[in-house]
């Protein structure tokens, strides 16, 4: 599968403070890519440079295989952005900006009007066809979108689209981003992580301006899984009683005692105990690691 | 082209619905009635304080009015309207940037040039279209109650100031990408101000610096010709050129 977004060994500095040292990702065509990060870690610096925007210190971007100039960007007409805070002309109405930003991409007349129409639709906004300036966070945030996707960008970029939002608008923006991933390629920086779990294919950890984890959300997962087992017991002093039988594991609550990788994995002997013991046990699980477990890990909380 | 024209049309909207075209065309009006209205109306002030000058000693004499009268506040007025002009254009570009409204415009492909260029466009379309609006009321109220024909040069000198005014205004497509505010923009327009004015102290420089084309009075009284003002044409329409490059080198280096 083609790569429609490469960053290599990009770097970038504020003054003396260095955002980002080395970060190095591939978007695949056609995927949900999620862009993962604590506030600050430098998720917009890396978009913006991907717009040409901002200059990078230092290696390259590629999109679609064309390297991205600073300035004056020629491969922005792949592109569609979504700000994190969008910004408009308020004295516009929703109409009126896709106009402009239709005739700024070089779409025909009639084409501009059937396609606004559509996004218009698609995003929700087709009966406010009002001046901008009285617009909800959430209704600018879904013009955003569609002036993101007038032209049809084989790219869609969007800066945390739903951190602000009421989860109402939350789910509403996800959709439109799920239900545009059949034509277009969506990079979207977040630090919500249900939402990232909701549609996305692919993540990548964004942490002390370094890519610390990179892949698809099954590999993420597999990699991880170290088979942590949790047993839930019926009263605190069954769980107590298995602990000093059994000589390890962990007390999460009052009933409930995890058993980390190494233990778990002997389990034969976990059989035997619980059999001999005849315990009062209540739940057996092996427990997924979330995305906020490997957040927590990467971010070395 | 297409792109440029989008945004021109935007820029125009944004005039219109933000009340700001009205605002400024009716304060161009106001100052073209006024002109000849001063004038008009000094005999008659002048008639009004004359007693209490009398009692302080001095004596006023009779008053003559003419289109010089109402010419000379022209060229007083005017450069009010200028101050006017360089407050509601100074933040065009900088309140964008601060506000983000251009990002989006620019990740669609637009070229950064093609943004200024339309700022600078309608600035200049209200100044053109404000200056001949304030000369044509002062002239047509002028050839009613005087004769135009005692000031010689009526229309270069018209063109002069129209052009400082172009190249003042022109500072502010640079210094939108330096400074970081509009009271940072409009300072680095008072600034140039300043400085040509500074310039026009001084005997050995003065017919080179733009503040040259405001001194408009020995035109009107035929002491100076046209050809006197032909350095400080060049001078200033280089400038504004000047002005116009940087401001497109420095906006495509701009991080936004």
């Amino acid at each position: 599968m083609m790569n429609i977004l490469t960053l290599s060994h990009v770097k970038k500095a504020f003054g003396t403070s260095e955002i980002l040292h080395d970060v190095s990702i591939s978007v695949p065509e056609h995927s949900v890519f999620g862009f993962i990060g604590q506030n600050g870690a430098g998720k917009t610096t890396c978009m913006k440079m991907v717009l040409g925007l901002l200059q990078p210190d230092g290696g390259d971007i590629l999109v679609k295989e064309e390297p991205v100039v600073y300035g004056q960007n020629q491969t922005n007409r792949y592109i569609g952005y979504l700000p994190d805070v969008p910004e408009f002309y308020g004295f516009m109405t929703p109409t009126e900006y896709l106009a402009m930003c239709g005739e700024i991409t070089g779409m025909r007349r009639e084409e501009i009007r059937k396609k606004s129409a559509q996004l218009l639709d698609l995003v929700g906004l087709t009966t406010a066809n009002k001046r901008i300036k009285g617009f909800s966070r959430g209704m600018k945030q879904r013009l955003g979108i569609a002036q993101a996707l007038l032209n049809g960008p084989e790219l869609l970029i969007c800066d945390e689209p739903t951190s602000a939002l009421d989860p109402v608008g939350r789910k509403e923006i996800l959709e439109v981003l799920h239900a545009v991933r059949e034509r277009t390629t969506v990079l979207f920086s977040t630090h919500i992580l249900s939402d990232v779990e909701r549609i996305c294919d692919r993540i990548a950890f964004l942490h002390d301006g370094k890519i610390v984890l990179n892949g698809t959300l099954e590999e993420m997962r597999t990699k991880r899984r170290g088979g942590n087992v949790a047993l839930e017991f019926a009263s605190s002093e069954e769980a107590e009683r298995f602990l000093r039988l059994f000589g390890s594991g962990k007390r999460e609550s009052a009933q409930r005692v995890l058993l980390e990788n190494g233990v778990a994995e002997d389990r034969t002997s976990l059989w035997r105990c619980l059999m001999n013991g005849s315990f009062d046990l209540e739940r057996m699980e092996r427990t997924e690691p979330t995305l906020e477990d490997l957040f927590m890990e990467v971010t070395g909380r | 082209m297409r792109q440029w024209a989008a945004f021109v049309k935007k820029e125009g909207l944004e005039l219109l619905r933000s009340g700001r075209l009205f605002l400024l065309l009716l304060l161009f009006c106001l100052v073209g009635v006024m002109n000849p209205a001063m004038a008009k109306l000094t005999p008659w002030l002048m008639g009004l304080v004359s007693e209490q000058l009398a009692e302080s000693g001095m004596m006023v004499g009779e008053i003559v009015v003419d289109a010089m009268t109402a010419w000379t506040q022209f060229y007083k007025n005017m450069p009010i309207m200028l101050l006017v002009m360089v407050v509601m254009f100074g933040g065009t570009v900088v309140v964008e940037l601060q506000k983000g409204t251009l990002i989006p415009i620019v990740a669609k492909g637009m070229k950064r040039g093609r943004i200024l260029g339309a700022k600078a466009l309608s600035a200049a379309a209200v100044w053109t279209g404000g200056s001949i609006l304030s000369f044509a009321i002062t002239y047509a109220y002028s050839a009613y109650f005087w004769d135009n024909g005692i000031a010689a040069h009526l229309f270069f000198g018209a063109f002069c100031f129209w052009l400082f005014g172009i190249w003042l205004l022109s500072v502010f497509l640079p210094a939108s990408s330096f400074a970081n505010s509009t009271a940072a923009v409009i300072l680095t327009v008072g600034i140039c101000f300043a400085v040509s004015y500074v310039l026009g102290l001084i005997p050995a420089v003065k017919s080179y610096s733009p503040a040259y084309l405001l001194e408009s009075l020995p035109l009107l009284t035929g002491e100076m010709t046209t050809g006197d003002y032909t350095a400080a044409l060049c001078v200033t329409a280089g400038l504004t050129v000047f002005h116009m490059i940087a401001g497109v080198w420095l906006f495509n280096r701009k991080q936004l």
